[in-house]
Formats: C-alpha cells, structure tokens, sequence
C-alpha cells in the first residue's frame, strides 16, 4: 500500500515537473535568440528588488531600443517612433508631424502623453506636442516605450490613448567622446559630440551639443513649400550615487531654432528645461522619488500668434511592498503653468495671459493571486484643474501568465482629456466680431475602454497581440450659438464616439545574425454628434487616421563588418482627408571597420520621388526621398 | 530508497518558480555563452580547433544549472562548449571563460594577479570587478543587466573584444595610481 502511494506520488511529480523543465529550456531558447541588445533590456528578476514594472503591466506596450533606433537611421525622435506600429505617425512638412494612438490623429492630437526623462512635453495650450522643437542626441537615448491605450491612472493627465516615454541612459553610461556628423539630401546636414566623464568615483556627467539643418518639403504644384529650418541645441546630464541610499540625478537641455514660413517673417523658437531627482531607497521593500522640473518655451510665428510658456513641476512618488502581497505605488503631483500669448489680427486666446495649475494624486495596488501567476491590479488617479475641478480616472487590470511563454491580460479603465486653452479660450479671428468665440461650457472628453491582449514567446519567436474598444463621450464639437445661423461658433461636448481594432507585433531572429520584426495595426473610429448639437463635422477634425497599418523591420549583420537595416511601411489611406495609401522604404548600410567608427549611408523614402502622409488636398506636403551619409566616432 | 532519491532529484525542478521575466543568472548565464562568440583569443589558446570552448566558474556557483542548460548542444564552429566548476586558483589548466563568483569578491585582486595575461576572458558580478582589472563585469542597474569592459585588462592578455560588444559596454579603465 505505502509502496503504491509512493509510486502514485513519483508519478504524480513526474508529470508536473517534466512540463517544467521543458519549459525552463524554452525559455534559455529564448533568450539565446536575443540580441546583445535585447538581452541589455530584459529585466530581470534580483533578489533585492522587484523589477520595473513597465513591461509586466497588464497594457499594449512597445519598446523601441536604442539599436531600432540607430538601425533606422532615424535622426529625429517622430522619425523613430515610427518604429512603434501601435502608433500613428505622419509627416505633415519638413517640421510638422500628426502623432496619436487609437486613432484620433491629428495636427493637434491631444490624447496622448509624451515625457522625455520624467519630463511632459505636451503643451498646455492645446493638450498637443510641438514635435519640432522636442529633441534629444538620439544615441543616447536608452529606449522608448511606447503605451497604446489609457495610462491615465499611473502615468499622469491626458494618457488618453497612449504614452510616449523617451528614457535617455544614465550617464554611467556614455562615457568618452562621440563625434557624429553628415547629411546630403533633405537632412541638409547634421553635426553631433557629446562627451561623458566622472566627477570623482561617484559622480557621471555628459554634455552634448548638436545642430541641423533640413531642406523644405513641396507644394502640390511641385513648388517649394518655404519650410526649410535649421535649429542648435545642448545639454547636460549628471547622475550622482551619492550613498547607497540616495541617488541624485541633474539634467537640463536648451535650443535655439529659425525655420521658414510662406507668409513674411520667420517662425522663431526656443526654449529649455533644468530637471532635478532624488531616489531615495529607505529598505529592500521600499524606495521614495522626488524630481521636479522647469521648463520654458518661446514660440513666435509672425503673423499667427507668439508664445512664451513657463512650466513649473514637482512630482513625489513612493513605491513600497505592504505586507506579503501588496505591491503599492502611489504619489502627488504638482504643476503650475505661466502663459502669456502674444495675439494677432488671425486669432487670439483670451486672455492672453493665464497661470493655471494641478493638483494630482494616484495610488496603485498590484497583488498576486495564484502564486505568482496572476496579478490583479487597481488603482485611481484623482486629479484637479482649474478649468473643471475634480477628475477621477481609475483602472483595474488582470495580467494572468498562464504558462512561462503565454500571458493573457485584461483590463478596463476609465480617462479624461481635461480643457487646454484651445477648448475654452481661443477667438477667431483676433478681434470681435468672432467667427469662433471660445468654448466657455467645453468640459472634460471622457472615455472608457476594455482591453484584452496576449503575448507569446516561443523559442526564438515572440508574438503579442493587443485588441480594444472605447466609448468616448463628449468629445469637442463646434456648435452654432444661434442656428441656424451658421456663425458664430463656439466649441463644446456635441459628439460622442467609439473606436474599435487590433495591433499585432511579431519579432523573429532567424539566424544569429537575422533578426525581424513586424507590426499590423488595425482600426476604426466612429464620431457622431448627439442629440442637440449643431456639429456636421462628424469627427473629420478630431481623428484622421488609416484604417490599416503594416510595419516590417530587417536587420542584418553581414560579413566584412557591414549591417544592412530596412524598414519598409505601408499605410492605408486617410479618408477623412482622402491621403491615398502609400508604402515606403527606409534602408541603412553601415560598416564599422574598427569599434570606434561607424560610417552609414541611409536611404529614407525610397519607392517614390514623393509622397504625401496628411492633410487636405490644397494644404496637402509632398516628403521627398531623402538620402545622406553619416559618421560616427567614439573616442 | 531508490523512489525516494527519484524524488529528491526531481524536487528542484518543481521548484523552479516560472515568470514571464528571466531570472538574473539565466541572462548571465545567456551572456557567458554570448560572449564566445564576440571575442578571439590568441591561436596559443586553441592549438587544435575541435577543442571544447572552456567556461570555467570559480567560487561558489549562483548559475546553477543554467550555464549547463544554456551550452547543451551549442558549439562554437567546431567546438563543443564544456563546464567547468574549480574550487581553487590552481586547478584552472585551459579555460577561456572565466566566471568568477562574488563569494571570491575578496580575493578578486589577488586572483587578477595570479592569471596575470593567460588569454582567459575574465568575468564576474562582483564590486568593481572591471574597475580592479578583470575584463567584464555585470553591473545590474534599474533591473537592467549593463556591462563594463576594461580594454585595456583585455588588450593585456591578448584577448580581443568584438566592437559589437564594446558598443553595448561602458568602457572602464584600472584608476593609475
């Protein structure tokens, strides 16, 4: 009997634990796929801390690394983004680009989040991002991770459908000299040198300087479109291990920039930022942030409007394990905003000077159930704006990881687009009478979405897939104020909507020196007015994105210390604004004869002479092939 | 008694506690066998070119089985891949990889020293192991594995760094004193 039972208990271990082992062997599989690069980027599991929690949060996530980003030949940061195919990126002219997730695209899409080191990049005036003046040395950045869906509750205001983090590498990291430059066709020309030192055993610094200059985009007609620009920018970054208690981190940048107009005069733009942070581990279970920011802008563009912008910003966070299961993280925000516009005949913001400010806290508890296989997580943001008091945006989400290779998650959650001064304060044209007088009701956009994604690894194989659906309520309208007169207009909350679809990533080393990745993103956005309203636009101004997209990335090390990159894209058309769909191809061959020296030839748009990504027929830009050359050296 | 060490065998196996992240010692181990192939050492290291690639550890082992698991079947052009765990200084005879553990953290210098050039890659997780001369350390930063290379502890012993690697590395030098 006792013999039998041991028997069944042999059994009964035998069958549990071989799965285990095999997928123990799965997994190192998987991870010999990787690259050197991949592999700097997984996180792993110590025994002191618990890893980051980005990539294990129940949501669409994409990281773009430092190689992606190198391997593109990018040389902005929208031209690396499109690297994410859970966003949708154009092109508008030689400085202009349309950035949004979940659809809702536009020239000022205004729901997503976009930090650079800790740091909002998104102006305050129209919820949206300057994409031309947000810049960083590219090969220092470390990676961005792109977050399609509702962030709200961690991340922080307007993480409507997505947010955009740029994380630049910590000092420690880059050091010696790096000397970039090139360029040739469309990038006219563009020169780099950073150089990376200790200050004393504990203390790493870096300071970077760069310029560039870029050719103009084309008319319809084929003539000039008078957008040629040329910008300076520098910086510093200093990380200090002061104590094994207390890490302390200084970093500021600054630029400088002109770039052309149709209309007299040049468009002028400056600006810069100082941020500092303080870690402060109290135990192995628990560690407090602080950082806090200023960052200023100056915008004039002669004949629209001027801007000078002071943001001021302090963030503490705590993120401690309560207990056995209670994994918390929860924190305040403070943010104040000094705007002065400088109106104009074309438009105005009344008043022209506000200073506004934020009140934010959130709170977030992750618990395993399970074991360590399924994690529930929940949390709320509550949040309070001058415009419209108090705002909650909770969530709640589920990661289950049901094998070593597979995990399902769900989650729901609710966000808000609080009002910028676009919403409420914004006349056309700059005196009375107005076409547009402002939006004096405009509330808070909200939406709710439902989530469920999957991610697989198998062997050298890693798939995910994200699918989703949101209601929005409320989203802004222009509304007659005396109909059926069609002017006056005022901007208000006369349209609701949904948006519906799927992204799918796949990436794939063929062979230790062939590595591939694709993306295919699908979707559909839906806006209607409500009842009452007076709006006829039916969303053509709030979303302007293709129904369908396709990423495919090849990446090849070659014999004779050469590496060929392709990066090839397919959009579909935009209907709203009748873009027809069009397919391009970025290419990079790089030859790296010694490790200090990188010389690349890069080849970006290369199927068509030119092309249009965005906007109506009349305003329309044509982005012309592009071609230069660069080199890099690390002393 | 024989069931009984079955189950003993197979306990530790049961206990591996799956995540969809990789625990620290499989990536080094991942590492390790990586870094075969971005480095070249001088021909006296390998006169016949079917010899085993050598990934020694020396001191207390944290890598478990997954070194062993990660070389199984894996080979180097001709080379097969071979473990081997040394308990003193003095049993390291051919060997190309060098994993020293941090129970040695102490000794580091002294064991540096006593290499002195032999073309072995030198590598560990231990404090500043760069900074005092060996030639890779792992550095775990925000949960992140980061590498740091001393060329020039490299260079001395005629072991030659791949720049694919360097690229990824912070390059450290030994302060002069």
């Amino acid at each position: 009997m006792t013999r039998a039972r041991t028997l069944f208990l042999i059994l009964v271990l035998a069958l549990t634990a071989l799965p285990a082992r095999a997928q123990q062997r799965d997994s190192v599989e998987a991870l010999k796929r990787l690259t050197l690069d991949q592999l700097l980027n997984i996180e792993v599991v110590s025994v002191a801390g618990r890893p980051a929690r980005l990539s294990e949060t129940a949501s669409a996530i994409q990281v773009i690394t430092q190689d992606d980003i190198r391997a593109s030949g990018a040389t902005s940061l929208p031209e690396a983004l499109r690297l994410a195919s859970n966003l949708q990126v154009a092109q508008l002219d030689a400085r202009q680009w349309a950035i949004g997730a979940r659809g809702f695209n536009s020239t000022s899409a205004n729901k997503l989040l976009v930090l650079i080191d800790g740091r909002t990049v998104y102006t305050p005036l129209f919820s949206g991002v300057f994409w031309d003046v947000q810049d960083v040395l590219l090969s220092d950045v470390d990676r961005i991770e792109v977050i399609s869906g509702p962030g709200a509750t961690l991340w922080g205001a307007n993480a409507v459908n997505g947010v955009i983090n740029v994380i630049t590498k910590d000092a420690k990291n880059t050091g010696g000299l790096l000397v970039t430059g090139g360029g040739c066709s469309e990038l006219r020309g563009l020169g780099s040198a950073r150089y990376g030192g200790g200050l004393g055993a504990h203390a790493k610094y870096r300071i970077y300087g760069k310029a560039f200059s870029r050719d103009p985009t084309l008319l319809p007609n084929g003539q000039d479109a008078t957008d040629a620009w040329h910008m300076g920018q520098g910086g510093f970054r200093l990380d200090w291990d002061a104590s094994a208690s207390n890490r302390l981190g200084l970093q500021g940048d600054w630029y400088d920039g002109r770039i052309a107009q149709p209309s007299p005069g040049h468009i002028a733009v400056s600006g810069g930022n100082v941020m500092a942070k303080w870690a402060h581990p109290i135990s192995a279970k628990s560690e407090v942030t602080l950082q806090a920011y200023y960052d200023r802008t100056h915008r004039d563009i002669p004949g629209t409007f001027g801007e000078d912008l002071d943001i001021y910003d302090v963030d503490l966070r705590h993120h401690a394990v309560l207990g056995a299961r209670h994994d918390v993280v929860w924190g305040v925000d403070y943010r104040l905003i000094n705007d002065h516009v400088t109106n104009t005949a074309a438009l105005a913001f009344l008043p022209p000077h506000v200073a506004r400010q934020w009140f934010t806290a959130f709170v977030q508890d992750e618990i395993p159930l399970h074991g360590e296989r399924l994690h529930v997580t929940v949390g709320t943001k509550i949040e309070h704006n001058d415009y419209t008091g108090f705002e909650i945006q909770p969530s709640g989400r589920v990661n289950w990881t049901f094998s070593p290779s597979r995990t399902l998650w769900a989650a729901i959650s609710r966000a808000v687009r609080t009002p910028s001064r676009i919403d409420r304060e914004f006349f056309v044209p700059g005196q009375a009478p107005y076409f547009l007088a402002g939006g004096p009701g405009f509330r808070s956009e909200k939406e709710l979405a439902y989530e469920l994604g999957y991610r697989h690894q198998q062997g050298a194989l890693v798939l995910a897939f994200a699918s989703f659906y949101s209601r929005y309520d409320d989203l802004r309208s222009l509304e007659q104020v005396n109909p059926p007169n069609p002017t006056p207009i005022v901007i208000g909350n006369g349209q609701d909507g949904e948006s519906y679809g799927g992204e799918a990533t796949a990436s794939y080393r063929i062979t230790h020196d062939w590595h591939v990745r694709a993306g295919y993103t699908e979707l559909r956005v839906h806006i209607w007015p409500n009842a009452g309203s007076t709006d006829t636009s039916r969303g053509a101004t709030e979303s302007q994105a293709p129904d369908r997209q396709l990423f495919l990335q090849s990446s090849s090390d070659l014999p004779a210390h050469l590496r060929l990159d392709g990066v090839f894209r397919y959009l579909g058309e935009i209907a709203k604004q009748r873009v027809p769909a069009y397919a391009e191809l970025n290419a990079r061959l790089s030859w790296q004869p010694v490790a200090a020296l990188d010389l690349s030839i890069v080849g970006q748009n290369l199927l068509h002479k030119q092309h249009a990504e965005f906007g109506t027929p009349t305003a329309r830009r044509q982005i012309e092939r592009g071609v230069y050359g660069m080199a890099q050296w690390h002393f | 008694m024989a069931f009984l060490r079955a189950i003993t065998v197979l306990m530790p196996t049961l206990l591996v506690v799956q995540s969809p992240r990789a625990s620290e010692y499989q990536v080094k181990a991942v590492f390790l066998f990586n870094f075969a192939q971005f480095v070249e050492w001088p021909t006296v290291a390998t006169p016949d070119p079917q010899l085993p690639v050598i990934i020694g550890i020396l001191g207390e082992d944290p890598l478990g089985t997954f070194l062993d698991e990660t070389v199984r079947g894996e080979r180097l052009g001709l080379r097969p891949f071979e473990i081997r765990r040394y308990r003193d200084l003095t049993d390291i005879k051919a060997c190309n990889i060098l994993f020293i553990s941090r129970s040695e953290n102490e000794r580091v210098t002294d064991i540096l020293a006593a290499l002195g050039k032999r073309p072995i890659l030198t590598v560990s997780d231990g404090d500043d192991f760069a900074k005092r001369g060996g030639m890779i350390e792992f550095v775990t930063d925000k949960n992140r594995i980061r590498l740091r290379i001393n060329l020039e502890a490299a260079q001395a012993a005629n072991v030659t760094i791949s720049s694919k690697l360097l690229r990824v590395a912070e390059i450290v030098r030994t302060p002069r004193r």
